[in-house]
């Protein structure tokens, strides 16, 4: 971002926002690095020659979206509360989630994503299970099937240790502290770790856009953590870059351009490629951030015993 | 220089009383000497820039290109570009260059540039007696963070379109500027911030169309295009339509060669240089040899004399051999 002013950096010249700044020299604008792209890489003496900005543009925004997914671990968190039928509407920019926890009593519990599905689509039939048209030839469709339906009025049992389960609530035996049952939980097999969560489960529908609950506990406020494409709803003034990343964008457009084109000699595109990866692996590296005080925290704890 | 070539070219001719060249046809080829010449300094600029990219050219004084771009940015020129449509779906469409909005034809549009925020708009409410001051009686210039050095556009009483640099705020309604335009009210205009400026890119008709419907690359106000058509350009996206948003840099074609002279009877013609009609050439005085080769080339024609064609033609080979 520009070079501005500690006025203009933490007040905004006291213009709302006034928080519009905070933070923002970690960044390099989508401005620059197309600008700076066109103004040093491109002309006569480069090696690439005779481009167009939109082309620039398009790597510049395809790079930046790559890095969005993974490497730039710039995670947004939107806390809602789910709705009626359990269900939490994805964030208009979402790509892929992260975490989903639930903020109960003051923390934050991480819930567990479901393996088996607790939505699906449904058509109607008949008593003899013929599928049912209108005029137009479309077969008809229930409000909700009969999965979302158990879920939504909480009638769905769980294969998971929650209020949902079928053996919730039968007896056990207590014994030093540790509860025992006679059969279905482990007694016989061992315990299932992979579904022993007792707090509610969740099941991400991507083509409707919603996260579904199962209904154990009502109504929750669910903290979705989440990455985003970095492209700021179209918005190319405020799309940006972590600066330790910039060298890298350049070697990907520089890549992305010198493979597409025709007659270039496949030595300079392989060059090209291993600086694009070499750099994006310093890259990582540097935002990783490993350095003796964080080491020193984490071996502070190797010598604890875990009883 | 014109009457240097003129001299020169009479002299050959002239050697074994080949002919006279009247000053009406001299005027004739030392346009087409001229334009011609003009081209070629475009050619040969690639030339060199091949060349500088295989190695093969020099730094220092044996930079070619470097000369080349010279004498091509005489011919720059930056001007305002004229939104003359009224229809909405033409509304971001702006005139070319043309000799009688900006004073020269364009031969190439080097770039056009795009003013990308709006400080204020209105209509003038009064004048001043030099044309410089914009009064608008509505106007809060002061509040409105108008500044020295902020770029005023708008269209003269006379249908040109200027930009006019803000040199002193005078109060909230009335700024002076750098200009002597201002001579009617009703004058509508538009205020930009000068350090906001954006390229706007040039799309070929085959694009245009894809680039509109791509998620990544439609044009925006940080990215914008244009296309051409005859004489004016549209731009992308069409919310750019404001009068003095869009500036062109653009390489103007050079002005005809004119030679004029004084009548005296039963005499030659005396060269008049201060005649308002005079223009000299606009190549650099070391074009000369080749203009007055390629004007011999046109007057041995004139005169049915193989010779002097010939030895035209000669001279400029040899000068091509020399500077390639």
């Amino acid at each position: 971002m520009a070079y501005i002013n500690q006025y203009q950096y933490y007040t905004n010249n006291n213009t709302n926002p006034n928080d519009a700044n905070w933070g923002s020299y970690q960044y390099i604008s989508l401005e620059d690095i197309v600008n700076n792209f066109m103004l040093i890489y491109q002309g006569n003496m480069e090696l690439v020659n005779n481009l167009n900005r939109y082309q620039v543009l398009f790597h510049a925004k395809r790079g930046i979206q790559e890095l969005n997914y993974d490497a730039l671990k710039e995670i947004k968190v939107l806390q809602l509360d789910i709705d009626s039928n359990y269900r939490f509407v994805l964030p208009s920019d979402f790509v892929n989630w992260v975490r989903v926890s639930q903020w109960k009593d003051g923390l934050l519990y991480p819930l567990t994503e479901n393996i088996q599905t607790n939505f699906s689509d449904s058509y109607l039939q008949d008593n003899q299970a013929n599928l049912l048209f209108d005029q137009n030839g479309n077969v008809l469709r229930p409000q909700d099937s009969q999965v979302d339906l158990a879920r939504i009025q909480g009638s769905a049992k769980s294969i998971y240790l929650n209020a949902g389960s079928p053996f919730d609530g039968q007896e056990g035996y207590c014994v030093d502290g540790c509860w025992y049952f006679d059969y279905q939980i482990g007694a016989r097999f061992g315990l299932n770790t992979e579904t022993a969560n007792s707090n509610p489960t969740f099941k991400i529908d991507k083509k409707a856009g919603v996260i579904n609950f199962s209904s154990t506990g009502g109504p929750i406020s669910v903290v979705l953590e989440y990455v985003s494409d970095g492209m700021e709803n179209g918005d190319d003034a405020s799309v940006s870059l972590n600066k330790l990343f910039e060298e890298y964008i350049y070697a990907y457009i520089r890549y992305s351009i010198l493979n597409g084109r025709l007659g270039v000699s496949e030595y300079i595109v392989n060059r090209a490629r291993k600086d694009k990866s070499s750099l994006l692996r310093n890259a990582k590296l540097r935002l990783s951030n490993i350095h003796p005080g964080r080491l020193l925290m984490n071996l502070r704890g190797q010598d604890k015993w875990i009883k | 220089m014109i009457n240097s070539v003129r001299n020169t070219v009479l002299a050959v001719l002239n050697k074994n009383n080949y002919g006279y060249l009247s000053p009406q046809d001299f005027n004739l080829y030392c346009l087409q000497a001229q334009m011609d010449l003009f081209e070629d300094y475009f050619y040969n600029y690639n030339n060199w820039i091949v060349r500088q990219v295989q190695g093969t050219s020099g730094s220092g004084y044996a930079d070619i290109v470097k000369g080349l771009e010279e004498v091509i940015d005489t011919f720059s020129v930056t001007a305002p570009l004229l939104n003359e449509s009224t229809a909405q779906l033409n509304r971001s469409d702006y005139t070319l260059p043309t000799f009688a909005l900006n004073g020269s034809d364009y031969y190439l549009l080097s770039k056009v540039l795009v003013y990308q925020t709006i400080k204020t708009q209105g209509t003038n409410t009064g004048t001043s007696g030099g044309g410089n001051r914009l009064t608008d009686a509505n106007a809060t210039f002061i509040t409105n963070g108008i500044a020295v050095g902020d770029i005023v556009g708008f269209v003269s009483p006379a249908g040109l379109p200027i930009n006019a640099v803000v040199e002193v705020v005078v109060s909230e309604t009335v700024l002076e500027l750098e200009t002597t335009f201002l001579t009617a009210t009703g004058i509508d205009y538009t205020i930009y911030d000068p350090s906001k400026i954006k390229e706007v890119e040039k799309v070929t008709h085959q694009k245009i169309t894809m680039l509109e419907n791509s998620l990544l690359t439609k044009p925006t106000l940080t990215y914008p295009s244009y296309t051409q058509n005859a004489a004016s350009a549209k731009i992308y996206p069409i919310t750019i339509y404001n009068q003095g948003q869009i500036i062109s840099q653009y390489i103007r074609y050079p002005f005809a060669p004119n030679w004029t002279y004084l009548e005296t009877s039963g005499q030659d013609p005396i060269f008049n240089p201060s005649d308002p009609l005079y223009q000299n050439f606009e190549l650099p005085q070391s074009d000369e040899p080749n203009l007055v080769a390629k004007i011999l080339q046109y007057a041995g024609v004139e005169i049915r004399e193989g010779d002097v064609v010939t030895f035209a033609q000669s001279e400029e080979a040899l000068d091509t051999q020399e500077t390639s």
